[in-house]
C-alpha cells in the first residue's frame, strides 16, 4: 500500500522524503527527525528525492551526513534523487557522492524508472 | 525558571561590540596556571564595568574552576567603611557562588545576617572573618579591619580549594586620593593583590605605569567602538526606540561621539524623548547640544568631572584646546594660581582621565564629548554667555564638522588608490585607453561600450622601487600633490631602463582644468632635475574628469590621463593579475557596475543576496549552472559573516561588481573573522568512511567559485568570491568542478 503524503511517502518497508527547497539547519534537522521516526519504526530504505530542493547549505550537508551516519548504523539503505545540478556539485565537493547511490529521479531510485526498472535497487 | 540575574547590566539588545574582551578575560581566569594581572584601561563610560560584569556572570553561571567576586570601588570613604563593604561583598559572593543563589549576589545583607548564612552552612573559618571585623571595629582599628578584609579572597580560597579570580571594578578610585587614609588604604590593598589573580579596571594607566602595581600584568585598552559596530549599535538603538534615521548621519553621529557607548545610547533616547528623527546633520546637531548641555550625558559630565572651581575649569579649557601639551609652569602664569593649587587641580583632573601629567607636561586626554562640554562650561561660567549662544556655536561647528566629514566619505582618498596603483604596477601591462581621458571617453559613453572600437594596444609598466609624495621636493608649490614613483622597465635594472612615473591627483569636485595642467607641468619639469632617470612618464588622475581644453593641451605634451572610473579599472586589473588571474582580464576595460545590499540579521537573509545574485548573474548573461554555483558559494559566505558578526545583530554588507569578464562579490561583516578553512574539511577522509561533518563552507565557497579570498578590513573581515563570465554558447561558465 503506497501512502503519499506532502513531504513523504510509504511504500511497504520504504519510505521518500521530499524536502523543502532550501535546506538550511532548520530544515535539515526536520529531515533528520523524519529519518530516525522511520527508522525506529522498522523503515528499512529511505530515498530522499531532492527534485524541489534549490539549494542544500553546508549545514545542511552536515546534517546529511549525520543521517546517513545513523541509517547506516542501522543497517538500513539511503538513496538519493532528483538532485539539481549545483546540489550534485556540492555534495560531490563535500565527497558524498562516493558514498551515496544518487539516481537521476525517485522512480530510478525506487527501481521502477526508465534507468532500473527491473533492478533490485531496493 | 531560576533568575540568573546577578548585577545590573545593560540589556544584551543594547550591549556592543566586547565579546572578544569578555572571552579573552574569561579565558585567562579560567587557565590552567595563574594568570597575571590584567588591567582594563579606558575612558570613562567605555563600557568597562558591563564588560567587568559579564565577565563576573560568565564565571559565576559557565565554571567551577575559580570562584570569581566581582568589586566595584567608590572613592572618599573611610577605611573601615569600605573594609565591612569590601567584606561583606567577598563572603557573600562566594556564599552564592557556592549555594548558586544570585539573590545573595543582588540582595544587600547585614554582615551579622551573613555571618549567621556562613555558620548554616559550616564555614565557620569564613564567618570568623565577620567576627574580627566586628573586634576591630569596637576597638577603633582601623588597620586591623581593612587587613581583616583584604585578606578575605585569600581565606576563601583556602576554604574552597578553588582559587579566587577577583573583578576590581574603578580600582583608581581605591587608590587616587591624596590623604593618609587614602594613601594606607591604597598600599594595604596592593599588597593584598600581589599573590591574587585578577581584573581591574581603571581610567588611567598610572596604576601600573606609575608603579602602583608593581606585579606582573598585562593591559587591555578599551577604546571606543569601531566606526562600523558603533554605527551598527546606533542604528539598532534607533529601531529599538523607534527614532527615524538616516544611515549616514548616524555614521556620523557614531565618529563624532568616538564611538562611547554611552554618549550614543543618551543621545537615541534623547531623539526618541523629543519626538525627532536622527536623519539630517540638523537633526544630530540639535540633539547632541541639547543633550550636552540639558540631557542625561551633560548630567553624567557634571558629575564625573567634579570640577571644583572656576580654576580647574580654566586649567581644563586650557590643556583641551591647546594644540600640543602645556606646562605646569605656563598654566601658573596664565592663571596666576600657586603651584599646591595648582597641583591639585591637576591630580584632580588626571584621576578623572581627563589629563595624563607627564614629565613636566600635560596633555589632554578627554574625548570629543568631553571638550564640548568642557567648552560649554567655560564659556557659560568663565565668560558669562548664554547657554543659547554658545549652544548656537557649537551647533554651527558640528554641522560644518559633519558637512566635512560626509564629503570625505564620498570616495576613497584617489590619492592612496593611485599610489596604491604605482606600487602594484609590477612590471605588468595594462591598455592604453586606460591612460587617456579622451579615447576612454569617446569609447565608453554613458557605461556602454561603442560598437567598432579599435584596439590601442598596451602600456608596459616598470618594476616599481619606491613611491614617495614630492612635499619634501617642492616644499612651497601650490597645486595637488605629486606621487613619484621609482622603477625599472622591461626587467632591467640598468640606467637606460630607468624610468620615473609623476603623477599628480587632483581631488576635488571640479575637474582638471587647463592650469591645472600648466601647473603640473611646470612643476614636473622642476621635479625630474632630482631624478637621473632616462624617461619621465607624467599621469594626471582626477576624482571628477577633465576639461575639453585640460585634455587637449595635457595630449599633446604626452601626459597621461585618467579619472576616477579609468583608476578603479586600473587597480582592480592590477590587483587580479597580481593574483594570478590571468590573461583573461587583458580586455577588462569595460566600466564596472557596482551593486550594494544589506543583510539584516535575520532567518534565511542570505536568500536575499541569492536572489539578488541571480538577478545580477543573468543580466550579466551566466549561465544556469553557474548561476547556481554563485548562488550557493555567496550563502555559504553570508552565512559564515553572520556566525562570526562581533554584534550580535550586526548586518552583513554585500558589493556585486560586474564588469564584462567577471562578477566580483565582497561580503563584509563587522566581526572578528571570518573561518578559514578548516582542518576537519581539508583534512582527506579515511577510506571508507564519511567525510567529516562540519566546516565546509570555505572548502565549497573554493569549489565553486574561480577566486575565493579573506581580506582583513578595519572592523572585521572581508570575504572576495569571484566568478569569471564565459558567455552562453562558449561551453559553461568559470571552471569545471
Amino acid at each position: 500500500m503506497v501512502k503519499r503524503y506532502r513531504n513523504f511517502k510509504e511504500l511497504g518497508d520504504t519510505v521518500v522524503l521530499y524536502p523543502d527547497d532550501y535546506i538550511n539547519d532548520i530544515e535539515g534537522e526536520k529531515l533528520e527527525d523524519l529519518c530516525a521516526n522511520y527508522l525506529d519504526r522498522g523503515f528499512r530504505k529511505i530515498v530522499v528525492d531532492f527534485s524541489e530542493t534549490e539549494l542544500v547549505n553546508s549545514i545542511g550537508v552536515s546534517i546529511l551526513i549525520g543521517v546517513i551516519e545513523k541509517v547506516r548504523e542501522r543497517d538500513a539503505n539511503i538513496y538519493f534523487s532528483g538532485l539539481k545540478r549545483v546540489n550534485y556539485d556540492i555534495f560531490s565537493i563535500v565527497g558524498l557522492t562516493k558514498h551515496i547511490r544518487i539516481f537521476e529521479t525517485e522512480e530510478d531510485a525506487l527501481g521502477i524508472g526508465p534507468k532500473t526498472a527491473g533492478q533490485a535497487v531496493l | 525558571m531560576k533568575d540568573k540575574t546577578l548585577f545590573s547590566t545593560c540589556p544584551d539588545g543594547e550591549f556592543f561590540g566586547r565579546a572578544s574582551e569578555i572571552e579573552y578575560i574569561c579565558g585567562r581566569a579560567g587557565a590552567a596556571l595563574p594568570a597575571p594581572a590584567i588591567f582594563l584601561f579606558g575612558r570613562r563610560w567605555t563600557g568597562k564595568t558591563e564588560v567587568l560584569r559579564r565577565v563576573f556572570r560568565n564565571l559565576f553561571w559557565g565554571q567551577a574552576r575559580v570562584v570569581p567576586l566581582y568589586y566595584q570601588f567608590r572613592g572618599g570613604r573611610p577605611g573601615e567603611e569600605f573594609a565591612e563593604d569590601y567584606l561583606k561583598e567577598v563572603l557573600k559572593q562566594y556564599l552564592a557562588f557556592r549555594l548558586r543563589d544570585s539573590r545573595l549576589v543582588r540582595n544587600e545583607l547585614t554582615l551579622d545576617k551573613i555571618e549567621s548564612l556562613l555558620v548554616d552552612n559550616d564555614l565557620y573559618d569564613l564567618a570568623d572573618l565577620a567576627a574580627v571585623h566586628r573586634e576591630a571595629k569596637k576597638a577603633g582599628d582601623e588597620t586591623a579591619a581593612l587587613r581583616n578584609a583584604l585578606q578575605a579572597p585569600t581565606a576563601v580560597s583556602a576554604r574552597s580549594g578553588i582559587p579566587v579570580y577577583l573583578i576590581l571594578d574603578d580600582l583608581d578610585r581605591a587608590v587616587s586620593g591624596a590623604g593618609q587614609n587614602e594613601a594606607r588604604l591604597a598600599r594595604e590593598l596592593m599588597d593584598s593583590l600581589g599573590p591574587s589573580s585578577f581584573v581591574a579596571s581603571a581610567s588611567a594607566r598610572r596604576l601600573i605605569e606609575g608603579g602602583v602595581f608593581n606585579g606582573p600584568a598585562e593591559a587591555i585598552e578599551l577604546e571606543g567602538l569601531d566606526e562600523e559596530t558603533a554605527s551598527s549599535m546606533m542604528m539598532d538603538l534607533c529601531r529599538l526606540y523607534g527614532v527615524g534615521f538616516d544611515a549616514e548621519i548616524v555614521k556620523l553621529g557614531a565618529h563624532r561621539l568616538d564611538g562611547n557607548p554611552m554618549y550614543m545610547r543618551n543621545l537615541v533616547w534623547a531623539a526618541s524623548k523629543a519626538g525627532t528623527g536622527l536623519t539630517t546633520l540638523k537633526d544630530f546637531a540639535d540633539i547632541y547640544t541639547q543633550e550636552l548641555f540639558e540631557g542625561n550625558t551633560g548630567f553624567a559630565l557634571k558629575s564625573a568631572l567634579g570640577l571644583r572651581g572656576i580654576n580647574a575649569l580654566r586649567v581644563l579649557h586650557a590643556c583641551s584646546i591647546a594644540r600640543k601639551p602645556l606646562t605646569s609652569e605656563e598654566l601658573s602664569e596664565r592663571f596666576r594660581q600657586g603651584e599646591s593649587e595648582l597641583d591639585s587641580i591637576i591630580r584632580t583632573l588626571s584621576a578623572a582621565g581627563l589629563l595624563e601629567a607627564s614629565l613636566g607636561s600635560l596633555k589632554w586626554t578627554g574625548d570629543a564629548a568631553v571638550k564640548d562640554f568642557v567648552y560649554f562650561a567655560y564659556e557659560t561660567r568663565v565668560k558669562g554667555r548664554s547657554t543659547e549662544e554658545v549652544r548656537t556655536y557649537l551647533a554651527r561647528e558640528v554641522l560644518k564638522e559633519g558637512f566635512n566629514f560626509r564629503s570625505s566619505k564620498i570616495a576613497v582618498n584617489p590619492q592612496d588608490e593611485v599610489s596604491e596603483a604605482l606600487k602594484s604596477f609590477n612590471g605588468q601591462k595594462s591598455r592604453k585607453v586606460l591612460f587617456s581621458h579622451q579615447a576612454f571617453a569617446a569609447r565608453f559613453q554613458k557605461g556602454a561600450q561603442k560598437a567598432g572600437a579599435v584596439d590601442d594596444g598596451e602600456l608596459a609598466f616598470p618594476q616599481v622601487v619606491g613611491c614617495f609624495d614630492s612635499e619634501r621636493l617642492e616644499a612651497n608649490e601650490a597645486g595637488p600633490p605629486i606621487i613619484v614613483a621609482h622603477g625599472f622597465q622591461n626587467g632591467r635594472y640598468d640606467s637606460g631602463n630607468e624610468v620615473v612615473w609623476m603623477a599628480a591627483v587632483k581631488d576635488s569636485v571640479s575637474p582638471v582644468n587647463i592650469g591645472d595642467v600648466e601647473n603640473f607641468l611646470r612643476r614636473s619639469q622642476i621635479l625630474r632635475e632630482n631624478f637621473r632617470a632616462a624617461r619621465v612618464v607624467r599621469w594626471i588622475v582626477s576624482r571628477e574628469g577633465f576639461t575639453a581644453e585640460a585634455l587637449k593641451r595635457a595630449e599633446a605634451e604626452g601626459v597621461l590621463s585618467s579619472d576616477s572610473v579609468q583608476l578603479k579599472i586600473i587597480r582592480e586589473n592590477l590587483e587580479s593579475r597580481g593574483k594570478g588571474a590571468g590573461a583573461a582580464e587583458i580586455n577588462g576595460i569595460a566600466p564596472v557596475k557596482e551593486f550594494e545590499v544589506v543583510l539584516p540579521s535575520a532567518s534565511k537573509a542570505e536568500l536575499v543576496a541569492a536572489r539578488a545574485v541571480e538577478e545580477i548573474g543573468t543580466e550579466m548573461g551566466f549561465d544556469d549552472a553557474a548561476i547556481g554555483q554563485i548562488k550557493a558559494a555567496l550563502v555559504e559566505a553570508c552565512i559564515n559573516a553572520f556566525e562570526h558578526s562581533r554584534v550580535r545583530t550586526a548586518k552583513v554588507y554585500l558589493k556585486f561588481a560586474a564588469s564584462a569578464k567577471r562578477l566580483t562579490i565582497h561580503v563584509q561583516n563587522g566581526g572578528v573573522d571570518f573561518d578559514s578553512l578548516s582542518e576537519a574539511a581539508s583534512a582527506p577522509a579515511e577510506a571508507g568512511k564519511l567525510p567529516k561533518k562540519r566546516g565546509w563552507g570555505f572548502e565549497l565557497m573554493k569549489g565553486l567559485m574561480d577566486e575565493v579570498r579573506v581580506e582583513k578590513v578595519r572592523g572585521g573581515a572581508k570575504v572576495v568570491l569571484v566568478k569569471y563570465l564565459v558567455r552562453k554558447g562558449d561551453g559553461g561558465n568559470g571552471q569545471e568542478i
